[in-house]
C-alpha cells in the first residue's frame, strides 16, 4: 500500500522542481531503501508522458570497493556511466542511507581516490546542467538511519520529512511552492541591492560584504524541501567572529561548537570543543578554504530543528548558514577550493541581521516581506 | 545461506562469465537479489574486472498498467549501452511474483517482444562474434519456490542441487558435465533426422546440413545441461503434445499440442490459454516456426518447477522452442518470438536418429 505522502512527494519533484515534459528521459537514482519514492517518481514520471527508469545503487558497494579494489579497480570509470550521463534529460538523486556512518572507517586515501574518479562524471554533468541541458533534482526518502540521526522515532521523522515537503497533508503542494519561488524571488532581488550584511548573534558579529553579487532563490527546483535566499560574499570583505551552535556534519564526521574569526575575508583563529584537528584540517585543504563561498539564509519554517542532515538543517527557518570553501560562479563568485563545507548559525533566539546598517532580520524572521518580483 | 551464494558467485564469475582482469561485467538483477548481486560485485573484484551493478525495482507491471505505446517500447540509455559495451553480462532472473502480469493484455505484451527484438539480436550478434560473455542465472524466491510447489528451504536445495553447489569443486564438477553433454553433441551431429514418438507426440524434423549441435554447459545459462540445435526452418512435420505446461512471461498454457507441416504450426490447442497461445503464434512469421530442438540433460533437475532455466534442463525431457533461432548453431529463422516448450520422454518416450532407436524413457542408449 503506497504511503499517499509519498505518491505526492513523487508528483510534487516530477511537475514542480523537473518539470518534466513529454519523451524527456529521467533517470532515478536511489538506494533500495528508498524504493519506495523512486517507484512513485517512477509512476509520476510515466503519467507526464516521460521515459523514466530506475537505477538502484546498493549501499554496501561503496564499502566493498573500498575493502577490496586494486587502484585500478578504485580509479575506473565506466564507459557506460559516460554515454548514460549525455543522454539523459534530468536525474532525480534520492539520499537515503540504511547506515549514514558506513564508511566512517574507510581508509581516508582511499576513499578520496574514488571520490576522484567520480570527479570527471560530476564534472561533465555539471556542465550539462548549466547549460540547461540536464535537470537534476537531490530528495530524501525518510529511513531509520537518518531518523535516528534526528533522535526521532521513524513516524515523526517520516511526518518532519513530509511537512518539509509540504506533502504531509492533501492539498496542492505545486501551489505551496509556487508561493514560495515568488516570496524567495522578491527576496532575493530585494537582497541584491545590499551592499553589505552585519550579522550579530550569541557569540556571533560577523559583517559580510555581497556589493555586486547576485542572490538565488532555493526554491524547489534543485532540492526538495527547499527553502533559502544564497550568494557568494565577496572573497576578501569578510570581518569579525561567528558561532556555530549546531554541531557540524561533513562526510560523516561531527565537529561541535565551532568559533571562526575572519579578518580581510580570511578565517584567521578556529576553535571547536570536539573535532578541532579535522576542522584544521579542512581549513588547510587549499588557499579558498579558509574563505567564504556562500552566505544564505534559511527560511523554510517547516523545518524547526537540527536533523544532522545538511539538505535539511541549512533550510531551519530562522537561521544562517555560510559555507567554506568553493563560490557559485555564475552568482558572482570567485572563491575556488576543493571544499564547501555548510555551517547553520542559529538566529532564532537573539539574533539580527542588519543590510547596509538597516535592521532588516529579528529573531529569525525578515522585519517586512519582500516587495513582489518583478517578472 | 551466505557460503552457498559466495559458491554461486564464484562459479558465475569463474567458470560461466570467466571475467578476466579489465573486464566490464555488469551485474544486473531485481531489487530482492541484493545480496547476491553484493556477491557477485566482490567476486568480479577479485577476478580484476570492473563490475557495474543494474539494479531495479520490479516495474514491469506498473510500465504494463499505465504506460504508453511509446513508453512501452522504450528502451533506457543504461540498457543500450550495457548492451554495446559490457564484456561479461550476469543476468539473474528472480520474481517476487511470477504471475504479475497474468492480466496485461497480450497486445501490449507482443509490443514490448517486437519492440525488443533489436536488442536481443544485438546482444546475441555481440556474443557470437565473442565480444559479450551473457550469464542468465536464477536467485531462489518465495514467488519461484510457489510456482514450484515447494517451500523456499526447499527451493534452494533443489536450485543449489541443480547449479552444482552442493558439494565438490562446483567448477571441476562444471567442466567434467561438460565433457559428457559434449559427447551427446558430437553423437547428434553424425544424425540428418530426428523423429520424437511418445503419447500423442510425433514429430519429426530434419537437422543436416549447415545445423550444429552445441551444448549448453552452463555458461550462458546457469544452472544449465542441454545439448541443442535449431532444425531446417521447412523441416517439422507431424505433431507433437506437450506434458508440461508452456509458460512465456508469466503466463501459463496447458496441454499445448501444435500440428506441423513443412516446418510451420498449422493447428494449435491448448486446454487452457488458447487465446493467448494463438496470439503468440501469430506474432510474426518466424513464431510459427521452431527456433530450437534440444534435449534436457541435468539429472538434478527432476521436478517441474514453471520456470524455464530449469525446466527445459530436465534430464529426460526435450524442448522446441517457437520463434527465434540461435546463428551459432546455423539457425536462420528470425522471430520477437521465443517460446521454450518441454515434452517429458521419461516414461515412454522414445527418438529415432536416421531411423535407428537412440533413446528411450529419458536416456540415450549406450551414451551417457
Amino acid at each position: 500500500m503506497t504511503d499517499p505522502r509519498v505518491a505526492r512527494l513523487g508528483e510534487l519533484v516530477v511537475d514542480y522542481s523537473l518539470g518534466l515534459e513529454p519523451e524527456k528521459v529521467l533517470r532515478i537514482d536511489a538506494p533500495p531503501v528508498a524504493e519506495p519514492l523512486a517507484v512513485e517518481v517512477y509512476r509520476a514520471a510515466l503519467a507526464a508522458g516521460a521515459h523514466p527508469y530506475v537505477d538502484l545503487q546498493l549501499e554496501r558497494l561503496p564499502e566493498l570497493l573500498l575493502a577490496e579494489a586494486n587502484d585500478r579497480q578504485l580509479d575506473y570509470v565506466s564507459p557506460i556511466s559516460k554515454a548514460e550521463i549525455e543522454l539523459v534529460d534530468a536525474i532525480v538523486t534520492i539520499w537515503s542511507e540504511s547506515n549514514t556512518r558506513a564508511l566512517t572507517h574507510a581508509d581516508p586515501e582511499r576513499h578520496q581516490r574514488l571520490l576522484g574518479a567520480s570527479q570527471e562524471l560530476a564534472k561533465r554533468r555539471w556542465q550539462r546542467m548549466s547549460a540547461g541541458d540536464l535537470g537534476w533534482l537531490g530528495m530524501l526518502f525518510p529511513t531509520e538511519a537518518h531518523a535516528q540521526d534526528a533522535q526521532m522515532s521513524l513516524a515523526e521523522y517520516e511526518s518532519f520529512v513530509f511537512r518539509a515537503c509540504h506533502v504531509e497533508e492533501p492539498g496542492d503542494a505545486v501551489a505551496h511552492w509556487e508561493g514560495v519561488r515568488r516570496e524567495l524571488g522578491a527576496r532575493a532581488e530585494s537582497l541584491s541591492e545590499a551592499r553589505e550584511l552585519r550579522i550579530v548573534g550569541p557569540g556571533t558579529d560577523l559583517t559580510v560584504g555581497v556589493e555586486g553579487r547576485r542572490w538565488q532563490p532555493a526554491d524547489g527546483r534543485y532540492n526538495m524541501p527547499d527553502g533559502e535566499v544564497y550568494t557568494s560574499p565577496l572573497e576578501t570583505a569578510t570581518e569579525g567572529e561567528i558561532s556555530f551552535v549546531f554541531p557540524a556534519l561533513f562526510h560523516g564526521r561531527e565537529v561541535a561548537d565551532i568559533r571562526l574569526r575572519f579578518e580581510n575575508g580570511e578565517v584567521v583563529a578556529a576553535e571547536a570543543s570536539r573535532g578541532r584537528e579535522y576542522l584544521d584540517a579542512m581549513l588547510e585543504m587549499d588557499d579558498g578554504a579558509r574563505r567564504l563561498g556562500e552566505v544564505a539564509f534559511g527560511l523554510n519554517y517547516e523545518i524547526d530543528r537540527f536533523t544532522q542532515n545538511t539538505l535539511f538543517d541549512e533550510k531551519i527557518g530562522g537561521t544562517m548558514h555560510v559555507a567554506l570553501g568553493a563560490a557559485f560562479e555564475d552568482l558572482g563568485g570567485r572563491n575556488e577550493s576543493g571544499l564547501h563545507w555548510d555551517l547553520v548559525c542559529d538566529l532564532r533566539e537573539d539574533g539580527e541581521v542588519y543590510a547596509d546598517g538597516e535592521l532588516v532580520w529579528r529573531a529569525g524572521r525578515f522585519l517586512e516581506s519582500a516587495a513582489p518580483a518583478r517578472v | 545461506m551466505s557460503d552457498r551464494l559466495r559458491r554461486l558467485a564464484e562459479v558465475l564469475v569463474g567458470y560461466s562469465g570467466g571475467v578476466r582482469p579489465g573486464d566490464l561485467t555488469v551485474l544486473q538483477g531485481p531489487v530482492n537479489v541484493e545480496p547476491l548481486l553484493e556477491e557477485l560485485y566482490g567476486a568480479v573484484l577479485r577476478a580484476g574486472g570492473h563490475p557495474t551493478v543494474r539494479c531495479s525495482p520490479e516495474l514491469d507491471d506498473l510500465l504494463f498498467r499505465e504506460g504508453s505505446e511509446r513508453q512501452l517500447e522504450w528502451q533506457t540509455p543504461g540498457e543500450r549501452e550495457d548492451i554495446d559495451q559490457a564484456d561479461v553480462w550476469i543476468v539473474v532472473d528472480a520474481p517476487s511474483n511470477t504471475k504479475a502480469l497474468t492480466s496485461v493484455d497480450p497486445e501490449r505484451e507482443a509490443l514490448v517482444q517486437r519492440a525488443r527484438r533489436p536488442w536481443r539480436e544485438r546482444y546475441l550478434e555481440r556474443a557470437l562474434a565473442g565480444e559479450l560473455r551473457w550469464v542468465l542465472t536464477a536467485f531462489p524466491t518465495n514467488g519461484a519456490a510457489q510456482d514450484a510447489e515447494m517451500s523456499l528451504a526447499e527451493y534452494e536445495r533443489f536450485l543449489y542441487g541443480a547449479a552444482m553447489l552442493d558439494a565438490g569443486d562446483p567448477a571441476e564438477r562444471w567442466r567434467a558435465f561438460s565433457e559428457v553433454l559434449g559427447r551427446v553433441a558430437e553423437f547428434l551431429m553424425t544424425k540428418e533426422e530426428i523423429r520424437f514418438v511418445a503419447e500423442g507426440t510425433d514429430l519429426t524434423f530434419a537437422v543436416s546440413g549447415a545445423r550444429t549441435w552445441l551444448a549448453s554447459d552452463g555458461h550462458e545459462n546457469f544452472p544449465d545441461g542441454e545439448v541443442f540445435t535449431a532444425p531446417l526452418d521447412e523441416s517439422a512435420e507431424g505433431e507433437i503434445t506437450f506434458t508440461f505446461p508452456a509458460v512465456f512471461s508469466g503466463r501459463q498454457v496447458d496441454d499445448v499440442r501444435l500440428r506441423f507441416h513443412e516446418g510451420e504450426v498449422v493447428e494449435a490447442s491448448a486446454s487452457r490459454g488458447e487465446e493467448f497461445l494463438r496470439e503468440m503464434v501469430a506474432l510474426d512469421d518466424g513464431a510459427r516456426r521452431v527456433g530450437e530442438l534440444a534435449f534436457g540433460l541435468n539429472d538434478a533437475v527432476r521436478v517441474f518447477t514453471r520456470n524455464i532455466l530449469f525446466d527445459e534442463k530436465i534430464g529426460g525431457t526435450m524442448h522446441l522452442a517457437l520463434g527465434s533461432a540461435y546463428s551459432e548453431v546455423g539457425g536462420t529463422n528470425r522471430s520477437a518470438l521465443h517460446w521454450d516448450m518441454i515434452c517429458d520422454l521419461r516414461s515412454g518416450g522414445e527418438v529415432y536418429a536416421d531411423g535407428e532407436l537412440v533413446y528411450r524413457d529419458g536416456r540415450f542408449l549406450g551414451l551417457t
